[in-house]
C-alpha cells in the first residue's frame, strides 16, 4: 500500500471502523513507514483526547414543560383548523405579505400610518374642517405620538409572551424605551418577574422595573417577589432594587430572609447589608 | 413502560396524524440535539430556544418525512436549517465567550489533574477556533456517532468526500491546539520570569 492511499483510509483509521484486510494491510504500512507512523498517532491521539470535552446536560424538566406547551398549543390548532374557503384563501394570500416579527409589523404599521396622514395632507376632503392649521397640526402629532407609544406597549406585550426566552428579554428590553407604561406593561413586567422560568428574563425584568419604582403597584409586586424564594442572583438583584430606591416597606422581608437558614447563604448576607444601608 | 418502536415508525405515525408520539421521540433526542447546539454555539439559552425550534419545526414538516427517511439524519437536516436561520437572526451576536471556558476557581488539586483539565480549556478553544462547517462536521462524527453515510446524506456530498474533510478538520485541529498550547506555554514562561524579577 502506498502512503496516499493509507493517508486515504485515517479517517477510518481513526473511528476504528476498518475492516480487515485493509486494517492489516494499513497496520503493516505504518509498521514501514515512520511519516505516516507519526501522523496517525497525532491524529490518534486528538481524536482521543475529543473524549475529555464533557457534554452538557439540558434542563429536561423545563424543556419538557415547553414542548408539551407547543405540542398541545399543536394540537389544538389542529382540532379547530378551519374548512378552506375562498375567504380563507384571500386571508392567507395577505398573510404571506405580512411580516412574522413583531418589530418589521410595527415598522410596517408605522409607515402606513405616516404615509396615511401625508396622503390626508395632500389631498383635503371636499369639507375641510374650519380649525385652524397649526392647531390642527399640533392635534395630530399628539395623536400620532400616542399611537406610537400605544404600538410599541403592543410589541412589548406581544415578545413577552413568546415561548423562547430570547424574544421575551428583548420584550422586556422593549419596555425600557415606553416613557409612560401604562398598567398592563407594568403587570407583564411584574408576571416575568414572578413567574418566568428563565433566570435572565426576571432579572432583566428588576432592571426594567427600576424605573418605575414609585409606582405603587410595582413597589407591592417587588416586594411580593423578594418574599418569594427564588434563584440567588436573582434575589440578590431585588435587594440592591430595594436599598438603591431606599424602600423602607422592605425592612421586615428583609430582616426574615437575613434569619432564614433555607435561604442561601450569600443571599442571608446581603440582606443583611441591605438592613443595615436601610436604617 | 418503554416504546420499542423504532424512530422511523414513530416518525410515521407523527406524520400520519398522531402527534402525541413526537413525544417519545423528543424523551430520545433532546438530550442530544442540545448537545450539538451547545458545541456549535455555546450558548445554552440559545440551545434551548433551537431545540424547540426543531420539534416545532419537526411538527410543521411532518408531512415532508418520506417513508425510506433516516430518523436522525432528516432531524439533523432541520437541526442545521434551524441553526442558519438563528445565525442569520442573531449575526451581531457573539456567542462564544472571547476568553471562555476557563475554569471557576476551587481549592488546591493535584498538579496533573490541574493540568488536564487546562488541556481541556485548550482543546474547547482549539474547537471554537475551527471554521463552522469544521467544528460541525467532527461534532457530527465524533460525538453524535452518525455514520459516515448518513453525514454523507446531510451534506449532500459522497461518503469519500466526508471522510477527507473530517481528516482536514482534525489536522487542522491539532494544529490550532498546538499553537494555543505553544502560545499558553510561552505566556507561563514569560509570567514565570516576570516573578523572577519581582523577587
Amino acid at each position: 500500500m502506498q502512503c496516499e492511499e493509507v493517508r486515504n483510509q485515517f479517517t477510518d483509521y481513526l473511528s476504528e471502523s476498518l475492516a480487515e484486510p485493509v486494517r492489516s494491510e494499513i497496520q503493516q504500512h505504518l509498521i514501514a513507514c515512520e511519516s505516516c507512523r507519526n501522523e496517525a498517532q497525532d491524529l490518534k491521539d486528538i481524536w482521543a483526547r475529543l473524549d475529555s470535552i464533557p457534554a452538557e446536560t439540558p434542563d429536561t424538566a423545563g424543556m419538557r414543560a415547553r414542548f408539551n406547551v407547543m405540542l398541545d398549543a399543536y394540537r389544538q390548532g389542529m382540532d379547530h383548523a378551519p374548512v378552506s374557503t375562498w375567504w380563507g384563501s384571500v386571508n392567507s394570500w395577505i398573510a404571506g405579505f405580512w411580516p412574522k416579527q413583531p418589530a418589521l409589523q410595527f415598522a410596517l404599521t408605522a409607515t402606513l400610518v405616516l404615509i396615511a396622514v401625508v396622503a390626508g395632507r395632500h389631498y383635503p376632503t371636499v369639507v375641510p374642517p374650519p380649525a385652524p392649521v397649526t392647531q390642527g397640526a399640533g392635534i395630530e402629532v399628539t395623536q400620532l405620538r400616542q399611537e406610537v407609544r400605544d404600538m410599541s406597549q403592543m410589541v412589548a406585550l406581544a415578545l413577552m409572551q413568546q415561548q423562547s426566552a430570547s424574544e421575551r428579554l428583548k420584550g422586556v428590553s422593549w419596555s425600557n424605551q415606553i416613557e409612560q407604561p401604562d398598567t398592563e406593561i407594568l403587570n407583564a413586567l411584574l408576571d416575568a418577574l414572578m413567574h418566568d422560568d428563565n433566570t435572565n428574563v426576571r432579572l432583566a425584568a428588576v432592571d426594567a422595573l427600576k424605573k418605575f419604582g414609585e409606582r405603587q403597584i410595582v413597589r407591592k409586586g417587588v416586594l411580593q417577589a423578594l418574599q418569594k424564594k427564588d434563584a440567588p442572583l436573582v434575589q440578590v438583584a431585588l435587594i440592591d432594587y430595594v436599598v438603591e430606591r431606599q424602600d423602607k416597606e422592605s425592612v421586615d422581608t428583609l430582616r426574615q430572609i437575613s434569619q432564614d437558614a433555607d435561604v442561601n447563604e450569600n443571599v442571608r448576607k446581603h440582606a443583611e447589608w441591605g438592613l443595615e444601608n436601610l436604617r | 413502560m418503554r416504546n420499542t418502536l423504532t424512530d422511523e415508525a414513530l416518525m410515521l405515525s407523527v406524520r400520519d396524524g398522531d402527534v402525541g408520539q413526537l413525544g417519545v421521540l423528543f424523551e430520545r433526542y433532546h438530550g442530544m440535539l442540545f448537545d450539538f447546539f451547545c458545541r456549535m454555539l455555546g450558548n445554552r439559552t440559545a440551545a434551548d430556544d433551537l431545540v424547540q425550534d426543531v420539534f416545532f419545526r419537526i411538527l410543521k414538516y411532518r408531512k415532508t418525512y418520506r417513508d425510506d427517511s433516516h430518523f436522525t439524519t432528516w432531524m439533523f437536516h432541520i437541526a442545521r436549517n434551524a441553526r442558519f436561520d438563528h445565525f442569520k437572526k442573531h449575526r451581531a451576536e457573539v456567542l462564544f465567550p472571547e476568553e471562555g471556558f476557563d475554569l471557576p476557581g476551587r481549592g488546591p488539586f493535584p498538579s496533573q489533574q490541574f493540568e488536564k483539565e487546562q488541556e481541556t480549556v485548550m482543546l474547547q478553544r482549539a474547537m471554537q477556533k475551527l471554521p463552522d462547517e469544521k467544528r460541525e462536521l467532527l461534532i457530527l462524527a465524533r460525538y453524535k456517532e452518525l455514520k459516515y453515510e448518513q453525514i454523507a446524506d446531510l451534506l449532500g456530498v459522497d461518503v469519500g468526500t466526508v471522510k477527507v474533510r473530517v481528516h482536514r478538520a482534525v489536522k487542522e485541529l491539532r494544529e490550532i491546539f498546538l499553537k494555543l498550547s505553544g502560545e499558553k506555554a510561552s505566556c507561563n514562561v514569560k509570567k514565570s520570569e516576570t516573578s523572577l524579577r519581582i523577587i
